[in-house]
Parts: structure tokens; C-alpha cells; sequence
């Protein structure tokens, strides 16, 4: 009965889970917050319709909060990123139109 | 809509190749800032928002189909999240579930879900209706949330309001769902618009 108690407290009230995750998404670390959840916690999150309601307004304080605050230094090195990306895909396209005559020539 | 924008948008659509890449610059330009608020709602991370954005700009341009027709920047916003961004925040976080015990399904519903009551609101106007639901929130109630939003650790707040980190994530958490009740008040009053 003692042994059942404490794995009961083992685990993170909805609440606490719903602090813990708008703490982690305010500090960019959703990913530590999400390997912490254990079997139950994942349960409990899953059973919640507060929790689910609750996200909403916690994406919502984090935008108005901190959402402004995002900036890039250089928007001009984010376009060439964009663009290198955008090359390559065409790279990747031209190749995979090339293909059936490559293969053409290797049956041959 | 800005004309910039418009313009951009326009050659966007083009039917070559080339001529799409070539607008990508003005169009990054003009959406970029809209763009990275709005992923930052669901990550909450500057690298990674920069990472997800630049697929989602090179998916735009490899199929911008979806953007034809766009009257506004709301409506280019919820194209754009519904079309392209959800996709690659289910990617990033598909890859994240293998050590989540989250299911496949709330995994989706917390990192990339439908859009919400006040999702597609600009960043202003979410700064104004937070402050207006704040205001009708008891002293204690508002000052735990507002502390939060100054970047305040549970146990810094706890330490404020001179109680138990428990007691404080209690409040956080009751005090959330009161802004939520608000929040469909709102809808409901303004016809639906947050």
C-alpha cells in the first residue's frame, strides 16, 4: 500500500505538468520537457481536457510575451539559407528527371 | 495587404521555376517576422524556428498552389500554418516522439494543432486582448501570470507571492483556464473573431 502511494506521487499532477511544459515552451526546451513524461504522465496529459484548453492560452502568454522578442540578426543570411535549400531541391529534381535515361544507357 | 507583399505573391504563383525562386527574396522579406512570431507559439525556440521556417519557404516554393487567391495576411498566415508549417512542426516532433511516451496523436495536438480561438490574432492585437482579460483577473491571479511573462522562474514567483512552487503552478493552472473562459466569452461576443 506505502510502495503504491509513493509511485502515486512519483508522478506529476495536470497541473504541474501544465506548468512545466509552458515553462519549457517560454525557454525553447520542449524537447527536455517532453523525455521527462513518464507512461502516466503521458496518460494523464492524454485524459485532460483542462490541460488540452490550457495550451492554447499558454501558446497565446508565450507570443505576447516573448513572440516580438524573436529576431534575426541577418534576414539576408536567412534568404541565402532558403535559396541554397531551394538549389538544391532543384539539384534533386533535375537529377531524378535524368534517371530513366541513366538507367536507359545501364540496360544497354 | 502590403503591395510588396502582394507582388511577391503574384510572381510567387508563377508557373517557372526560376521566376518563383527569384521571388522568394521580397516575399521572405515581407512574411519573415509574421512568420517566425508564429512558429515561435509552438516551439518556442529560435534556432529551431529558423530551421522549420526554411523548409517551410523551400516547400512554398516548390508547390505554391495553396497561396494563389490570398486577400489578406490572416488568411495568408492560416494558408501557410495549415498548409506548410503543421507539416514540418509534425515532422520535428515525430522525430522527437521516439523518446516521448506522448502518443502519436497528443504528440500532434500539443506541437502542431488546429488553430485555437486566437491563433491567427497579430501579435498587437494578442498584447491588447491579454491585457484585457488580465485586467479582470484578481491581484494575485494577474501578478503570478504577468511574472510568468517577465521570464520568472515557478520558484521566483513562489518567492514573490511568498507561497509553495506547488501552490504557485496550482494558480498558474486555475488561472489559465479562467483566461480561457474569457477567451470564448470574447469569441463569442466579437461574433467568432478573436
Amino acid at each position: 500500500m506505502g510502495t503504491v502511494l509513493i509511485m502515486a506521487n512519483a508522478h506529476r499532477e495536470i497541473q504541474e505538468l501544465l506548468a512545466d511544459y509552458a515553462a519549457s515552451l517560454r525557454d525553447g526546451s520542449v524537447p527536455t520537457f517532453l523525455k521527462s513524461l513518464t507512461k502516466e504522465e503521458a496518460k494523464r496529459i492524454g485524459e485532460s481536457k483542462d490541460f488540452w484548453e490550457a495550451t492554447e492560452i499558454v501558446r497565446m502568454m508565450n507570443s505576447a510575451g516573448f513572440g516580438a522578442k524573436v529576431v534575426t540578426p541577418d534576414v539576408g543570411l536567412f534568404i541565402s539559407r532558403v535559396d541554397a535549400g531551394i538549389v538544391s531541391r532543384m539539384k534533386k529534381a533535375q537529377a531524378s528527371t535524368r534517371d530513366p535515361s541513366r538507367s536507359h544507357v545501364n540496360l544497354q | 495587404m502590403d503591395k510588396r507583399l502582394r507582388n511577391a505573391l503574384q510572381q510567387l504563383t508563377a508557373s517557372d521555376t526560376e521566376s518563383r525562386r527569384r521571388a522568394m527574396e521580397p516575399f521572405v522579406r515581407a512574411t519573415f517576422a509574421m512568420f517566425i512570431g508564429h512558429l515561435h507559439r509552438y516551439l518556442g525556440n529560435e534556432v529551431e524556428c529558423e530551421d522549420v521556417l526554411e523548409d517551410v519557404y523551400a516547400d512554398i516554393w516548390e508547390n505554391p498552389d495553396h497561396l494563389r487567391n490570398i486577400e489578406d495576411d490572416r488568411q495568408l498566415l492560416r494558408t501557410v500554418y495549415l498548409y506548410y508549417m503543421r507539416k514540418r512542426l509534425r515532422e520535428v516532433y515525430r522525430r522527437l516522439n521516439r523518446r516521448s511516451c506522448l502518443s502519436q496523436a497528443d504528440m500532434q495536438n500539443l506541437m502542431a494543432p488546429d488553430l485555437g480561438l486566437a491563433d491567427l490574432v497579430s501579435q498587437e492585437e494578442l498584447k491588447e486582448l491579454l491585457r484585457t482579460m488580465l485586467d479582470k483577473l484578481k491581484a494575485r491571479e494577474r501578478k503570478a501570470i504577468e511574472l510568468w511573462m517577465e521570464g520568472m522562474s515557478n520558484r521566483a514567483i513562489a518567492n514573490q507571492l511568498e507561497t509553495t512552487v506547488g501552490a504557485v503552478k496550482m494558480l498558474e493552472f486555475r488561472t489559465i483556464l479562467k483566461l480561457r473562459e474569457m477567451l470564448k466569452e470574447h469569441c463569442r461576443e466579437s461574433g467568432g473573431q478573436a
